[in-house]
């Protein structure tokens, strides 16, 4: 054999069902059930990709979601997918991927040349290196640091087109995470009592640990056939937990199978949020690795990733590999490998002797006990590996074509801290293991450093029976049952780095971010002793792997610096996400037509059907202008039409809260600064309402349909943000107000009729309801059926015209609005849109949002003569603070050129001849004038009452425009108000 | 409800069931110290009103309390207004009588896969045993509210009028890979009636 091969299918490739596949562009064939990394293995790659920083030649290190170097771009169909990680890659027939962060050529870089000026690149080398000159920063140094920065290439035209994507929410008993002996273990018992549990296991099957151990197969099997029949068990194979949040709050993200994928529509990848009672973690633990110079040389992998290779998919990563290791758990794939016919280069493991040394040397193979490897040398298959002995004596060199290391094994903790879980260091692992609140859950097998299948699984069965007993459904004792035995071992011996007088050169903690542990003791030195600090001055662990294979020995590499025991240091804080997440998969099925909802007022399609523009303002799709012609002329069209004859615009939007009981008109006393108890019955009345701070929060008019019986109508934009402060004030501020508050914007549909012919109109639909003015003046309201529906007519104007409001419940909007159409059709009836509308009303001197911004007081509109002089109402006291009321404030007024031909801006800075340079105030509002000569506009101008009469200049610095003004007042239509009365 | 921006694909051999369910709704809440009084005439009426989290039934009604101390009155719709103002004359100075008949839209959803649908953007807890028949709740799909009740027949959505469209656009278009069966309109007969327990 030369170099690794396939040795026999493994557990999870079909011999029977080749595939082919293409890697930097040379065609290959694999198995069906192989990774890219494991088919890579089998064609006899080594190399397949270059590092980060340094970009230095690497190999396949592990063999799962924790590879540090493996990463590749994929092309698909839909264009280039960087960052894939080849271990977890599911390889199928046609892939094409290429590896990364290399140019000219994955055997020849030219930015190697990195490695060789590498000793002017250390940590934190850019805040140093890039300091002067200071005009260098943006215009060179950024640029080029941008260049060099980042592994794969992402498609120009990437997410142009939405990946199909959806969120689940799931709910269960018990959420075990990691399907493991442990978790498999635990899962069965809690499924036999009949707890609802969701199983998340990260790898594409169940087994864990269990699948590389053959005399673990028939157990495993047993187990899922069980689950498999547990109603309430659902097992998720490639299913991530990527965070784990508050309250029994998870995220995981499963990566579906292929025919999932067809079934929906493409989808690769679905975000699970699993609510849970409690959480089990069996998440294993993860093999670290040593460092010691050249540990990321090609060929240079982790024991149980070979082991891994050898077991599920029938690859030897080596065929005369030497091993370093330090644990007899690692000595396991020393023995698969000797029993698959493998010869073994030597095992170098510090301890002098162990258990595991001893049935190695029973089988003729060579141990060299107290050494260490201090330097690797070569690269491909022909590795030379330099050996050293700990007490000093002399030592050789080894030919080996792969070299396996193994520094122990860090239980997965991640997720367990992100709930709170406290780490203790444990010294018989070597390594930190954590717990848990048993309101939270717990953990089970090696993720809490209990190692061994036969014992993890008995850890998990038991925490299974805790939990069980935590949620008040105790399981009775479980019967012994037969499981194989683990063997018994030898302690581990920790060891992190091998740092003996010839060993030199890079000796890498974090491989992907291409981290040394002299970066470390570099950053220890110039002060950055705290773990965190560490981390980030190093980027140690940020790069997507999270340093979960050498963070711990980044930890062990800064203790030892500061000359502090390791569980002083501890570890650097894990954070969701525990692996890279596409946003796609965040974003849900939530994209595209449904990114948000669109609110539709009853009559959408009639609007739609008439021509009109549509303008979204909030969630509501508005009718901007019945006409798609650019420019006033439509808008003032239907202006003209009110002014002069009558016009219908749908004020639906409008917020419409109802209020009942007794205590409804002191409680809308209360909200509103004006007085509304006194009301009579079948009348409105226009309304203000303040903040606490005492600035406006809104306007509109109340109506009373009864003794104890109102309806409040707010502001389009306000409707959410009334009703909320409403229902906060009655329910925690005066609960004492016998009131119910309904929202029924949706309810009624809303129609302004306006004009000064829109009486006529009126009459012609509302039955039982004389409309003359003197049996319905101005703000009278009353119950009437309109077009033969049951609704309401106010006598109220926003358009300054006689106007009436007709509501109707919003299912029988189209036939009242047709009747009105047709009512009005002989006197030239036009709908008008929210564009008309605000002509309308800023001729005038209505206010609405523009003006109504949240920094405008009662006495800045002119309102002050609404305030109430008796009783409390909210913002009362602030109101009249002095600086609210001050005659300096921005105040409310009208403004219109000198000359009629020239246009307003809204936004124009209105100021005095002689001082340009000082704002006195800007326009809020503006329009053509509907019957009035040339534009009209609204205006926030300082000391803006005392102003009226004066000239000033409207400047519109982005147009480039200004316009000599005159302020008058902002009632420049009608200041009598007699056309609402006529 | 119009129809939606794509058609959507109905056979026979669908899992999911979406149909309209006209429907009047009535909202009812005591005035303070009234609430006895409130029951005792919503008793009479029938049918007694349930607990909160509940649905109760009589024949062509339902009773849904999803929001502390109100009710929820599905009624087979009549002329505009007119359920209502038969619960405003009884319920006169006793209570809060609100028609929201126009406010929500109705739709019945059912099938095997309903729950498998619903679970895709509802972070409520549906399987049968957390939220049995007789079970309503209000909640969040889609970023627009909604009040949901499990009958026996299936799950009874209301949403506002307004985002309906959105809604109900969002649930056939999620319902894709499910299938979606024929359907024709439920009345709240259809929903009341003697397939419960």
């Amino acid at each position: 054999m030369r170099g690794p091969h396939r040795l026999a299918p493994g557990l999870l490739t079909d011999a029977a069902r080749p595939v082919g596949f293409c890697f930097d562009g040379q065609r290959m064939r694999g198995l069906a059930g192989d990774t890219l990394a494991s088919a890579l293995l089998a064609n006899g790659r080594t190399l397949v990709g270059r590092s980060f920083k340094y970009h230095r030649p690497r190999g396949i290190v592990t063999a799962g979601p924790e590879e540090p170097c493996a990463l590749v771009d994929v092309i698909g169909a839909d264009g280039r997918e960087p960052n894939r990680l080849a271990t977890t890659l599911a390889l199928h027939d046609g892939l094409v991927a290429e590896s990364q962060n290399r140019w000219p050529s994955l055997r020849f870089d030219a930015r190697a040349f990195n490695d060789l000026v590498s000793r002017f690149l250390p940590a934190g080398f850019y805040y140093k290196t890039f300091m002067a000159p200071s005009w260098a920063w943006e215009r060179v140094y950024e640029p080029l640091i941008r260049r060099a920065a980042g592994l794969g290439r992402l498609d120009a035209n990437a997410g142009a087109h939405p990946a199909p994507a959806e969120t689940l929410h799931e709910h269960a008993d018990v959420l075990v995470v990691g399907g493991g002996g442990a978790g498999l273990a635990a899962a069965q018992r809690l499924g036999e009592r009949g707890f609802r549990v969701i199983l998340a296991e990260q790898d594409m099957v169940l087994g864990g640990g269990t699948l590389l151990d053959a005399r673990w197969d028939a157990w495993r099997q047993g187990v899922c056939d069980a689950l498999g029949a547990a109603a309430r068990v659902r097992c998720l194979a490639r299913t991530t937990v990527l965070g784990a949040y508050g309250h029994g709050v998870f995220g995981a993200l499963q990566v579906l199978s292929p025919a999932e994928t067809l079934q929906f529509g493409g989808l690769r990848e679905r975000l699970r949020i699993i609510r849970a009672r409690r959480v089990l973690f069996a998440t294993g633990a993860v093999e670290r690795l040593i460092a010691f110079p050249g540990n990321d040389t090609p060929g240079v992998m982790l024991a149980g990733a070979a082991l891994s290779y050898l077991r599920r998919y029938g690859v030897a990563a080596g065929s005369r590999p030497a091993l370093f290791l330090n644990s007899d758990q690692a000595y396991d794939t020393l023995f698969a490998f000797a029993a698959a016919g493998i010869g073994c280069a030597g095992v170098i493991d510090p301890r002098p002797q162990s258990l595991a040394a001893d049935r190695a040397r029973a089988a003729a193979i060579e141990v060299h006990g107290g050494s260490v490897i201090e330097a690797v040398r070569g690269r491909g298959t022909a590795l030379r590996v330099q050996i050293a002995r700990l007490d000093g004596r002399a030592a050789g060199t080894l030919a080996a074509d792969s070299l396996l290391i193994s520094g122990g094994y860090c239980p997965q903790t991640a997720l367990a801290v992100q709930l709170g879980a406290t780490l203790h260091w444990q010294q018989s692992i070597a390594a930190f293991s954590a717990q848990l609140p048993a309101a939270i859950g717990r953990l089970a097998g090696s993720a809490r450093g209990v190692f061994g299948l036969a014992a993890a699984v008995l850890d998990g069965a038991a925490a299974a029976d805790a939990i069980a007993a935590d949620l008040g459904r105790p399981i009775a004792a479980a019967g012994a049952r037969p499981l194989p035995d683990d063997p018994q071992v030898t302690p581990i011996a920790a060891l992190w780095e091998v740092r003996t007088a010839r060993a030199r050169g890079k000796a890498f903690v974090d491989l992907q971010n291409d981290v040394t542990s002299a970066d470390v003791r570099l950053a220890q030195r110039e002060g950055y002793e705290h773990v965190e600090h560490m981390k980030r001055y190093t980027t140690h662990g940020m790069a997507t792997d999270q340093g979960r294979i050498g963070g711990l020995v980044g930890s062990a590499v800064l203790a030892q610096a500061r000359g502090v025991a390791l569980s002083e240091v501890g570890r650097s804080k894990p954070r969701p996400f525990a692996q890279p997440v596409a946003f796609a998969a965040l974003a849900g099925s939530e994209v595209g037509q449904h990114l948000k909802p669109w609110r539709r007022v009853p009559l959408h399609d009639w609007h739609q059907a008439a021509g009109a523009s549509f303008v979204p303002t909030g969630l509501w799709m508005r009718p901007l202008v019945y006409s798609r012609q650019p420019g006033w002329e439509p808008v003032l069209r239907e202006a003209r039409a009110v002014r002069r004859s009558v016009g219908i615009t749908d004020v639906s939007t409008l917020g419409k809260i109802d209020v009942q009981g007794p205590g409804a008109g002191q409680f809308l006393d209360f909200i509103y600064a004006n007085t509304f108890s006194t009301l009579p019955v079948g009348r409105a009345r226009y309304g203000i309402m303040l903040r606490e701070d005492g600035m406006l929060l809104d306007d509109g008019t109340t109506t009373r349909l009864g003794p104890q019986h109102f309806i409040v109508t707010t502001t389009t934009a306000n409707a959410a943000a009334v009703l909320e402060h409403m229902e906060f004030h009655l329910q925690a501020v005066c609960p004492q107000f016998d009131v119910v508050l309904t929202d029924v914007g949706d309810q009624w549909a809303q129609f302004a009729l306006a004009g000064p012919r829109s009486r006529e109109v009126a009459a012609a639909v509302v039955a039982d309801l004389e409309l003359s003015n003197q049996a319905f003046p101005f703000m009278a309201a009353a119950a009437a059926i309109i077009a033969g529906v049951a609704g309401r007519v106010f006598r109220i104007s926003f358009s300054g015209e006689l106007a009436y409001e007709l509501a109707v419940p919003a299912r029988h909007a189209p036939l009242v609005w047709q009747a009105l159409l047709a009512a009005g059709a002989p006197l030239g009836i036009e709908a008008y849109g929210l564009d008309a509308l605000n002509s309308l009303r800023i001729e005038k001197g209505h206010v609405t949002g523009a003006e109504l911004n949240g920094n405008t007081s009662a006495d800045d509109l002119g309102f002050t003569r609404m305030l109430k002089r008796h009783g409390d109402f909210i913002g009362r006291v602030l109101s009249q603070r002095a600086g609210m009321t001050a005659p300096d404030r921005l105040q409310l007024v009208g403004v219109r050129p000198l000359d009629a031909g020239q246009r307003l801006r809204n936004g124009s800075h209105l100021v005095a001849r002689e001082a340009r340079s000082t704002s006195l105030g800007y326009v809020t509002s503006s329009t053509p004038g509907v019957e009035l000569d040339g534009w009209v506009g609204l205006a926030l101008l300082a000391a803006g009452r005392q102003r009226v009469g004066q000239q000033l200049l409207g400047v519109s610095p982005l147009h480039d425009e200004q316009v000599e003004l005159r302020i008058v007042s902002p009632h420049m239509l009608d200041p009598e108000n007699a056309r609402v009365r006529a | 409800m119009s129809a939606p921006e794509f058609a959507p694909q109905v056979a026979e051999g669908g899992t999911v069931r979406i149909a309209a369910c006209p429907t009047d709704c009535i909202e009812i809440a005591a005035f303070s110290g009234r609430a006895a009084e409130l029951a005792g005439i919503a008793a009479r009426r029938g049918p007694q009103l349930p607990a909160f989290g509940q649905v109760a039934r009589t024949a062509g009604r339902l009773v849904l309390s999803v929001r502390p101390q109100r009710w929820l009155l599905l009624h087979s719709p009549a002329a505009a207004g007119a359920n209502a103002a038969l619960w405003q004359s009884a319920c006169a100075d006793v209570g809060a009588v609100i028609d929201l008949s126009s406010a929500l839209t109705a739709l019945h959803l059912a099938g095997p896969a309903v729950r498998e649908l619903l679970v895709r953007s509802c972070r409520l807890d549906l399987d049968p045993e957390a939220f049995a028949p007789g079970s309503a709740a209000a909640t969040i799909m889609v970023q627009v509210s909604v009040i949901l009740a499990a009958l026996p027949s299936g799950l009874l959505l209301l949403t506002p009028a307004t985002t309906a469209r959105h809604v109900h656009e969002w649930l056939l278009s999620a319902a894709r890979p499910f299938g979606l069966m024929p359907s024709s309109e439920m009345s709240l007969e259809d929903l009341s009636g003697d397939q419960w327990p």
